[in-house]
């Protein structure tokens, strides 16, 4: 079994891949069996999709990890709201990290782009890692 | 502008956190495993961060309307887990008309914030 990426291991700076990922239907049925209905093609639905992809694509790029990783805080810009079929292209980079408090933090860049290379998203995922 | 967000509420309880894993791909023992989640600091099972975030896009777009803000940008910080079984709440107030910025927060049912910060709106086609 690969061992997980470990706080040791991330390098600032450094690009750690990237993944395509489509906005399918069953994101959107997934999504409305949480949040409901009501905002069903809506832009509060599409942003929410946003969020997902993005931690699909994080997930899927930094892997395998550690189990236990908390999230501290999010800086998310929606830059344009993602269409029901379209292929969202996730790229993750380390900006850096840092030990505070005896604790292993974080902080990946992850941007999304979507058909034609429009800008969806641009993330920074403060992470407390838990190795 | 609205002063104020229209508030969207969620009980996080675990066939929405399962469900939230599906949706994101995030099966973190941390959210869906009472065993290991009990010798963490989290000291037992929490929803996914990312969850309170997407509650506060429902609060955010359904207070604009749907054409009322292209570009979102939002800082939050999570300051406190949200516990399975919690009904969490998500809303805001406009804290600048200039800049066209709310602050923002996700609470429990307690009125102890959950995740806090702030949503900078600008027009599609400006700069935020």
């Amino acid at each position: 079994m690969t061992q997980p990426i470990l706080w040791n291991d991330f390098r600032p700076g450094a690009s750690l891949g990237e993944i395509t990922q489509p906005f399918d239907d069953s994101l959107a049925s997934a999504w409305r069996g949480i949040f409901g209905t009501g905002d069903a093609g809506t832009p509060a639905e599409g942003a929410g999709i946003a969020i997902a992809m993005m931690m699909r694509g994080y997930l899927g790029v930094v892997t395998p990890r550690p189990p236990g990783n908390v999230h501290a805080r999010q800086r998310f810009m929606l830059e344009a709201v993602p269409r029901q079929g379209e292929a969202i292209r996730t790229v993750v980079a380390c900006l850096s990290k840092e030990m505070k408090r005896e604790r292993r933090y974080v902080d990946l860049d992850v941007r999304g782009t979507g058909e034609g290379g429009r800008s969806i998203y641009k993330g920074i995922l403060t992470l407390v890692w838990a190795a | 502008m609205t002063n104020e967000l229209q508030a969207v509420s969620l009980t996080a309880d675990a066939d929405v956190i399962r469900a939230y894993g599906e949706l994101t791909d995030d099966f973190n023992p941390i959210h869906i495993d009472p065993e290991f989640a009990a010798k963490t600091p989290m000291g037992g099972c929490i929803a996914h961060g990312t969850m309170s975030i997407c509650l506060l896009w429902q609060s955010m777009f359904r207070s604009f309307g749907d054409g009322a803000a292209q570009r979102v940008e939002l800082d939050v910080r999570f300051v406190k887990p949200v516990r399975v079984g919690e009904t969490i709440h998500a809303g805001g107030e406009l804290e600048s008309a200039d800049s066209q910025t709310y602050r923002v927060w996700v609470r429990g049912d307690d009125g102890v914030d959950r995740l806090v910060g702030t949503a900078r709106l600008s027009p599609e086609g400006t700069t935020a």
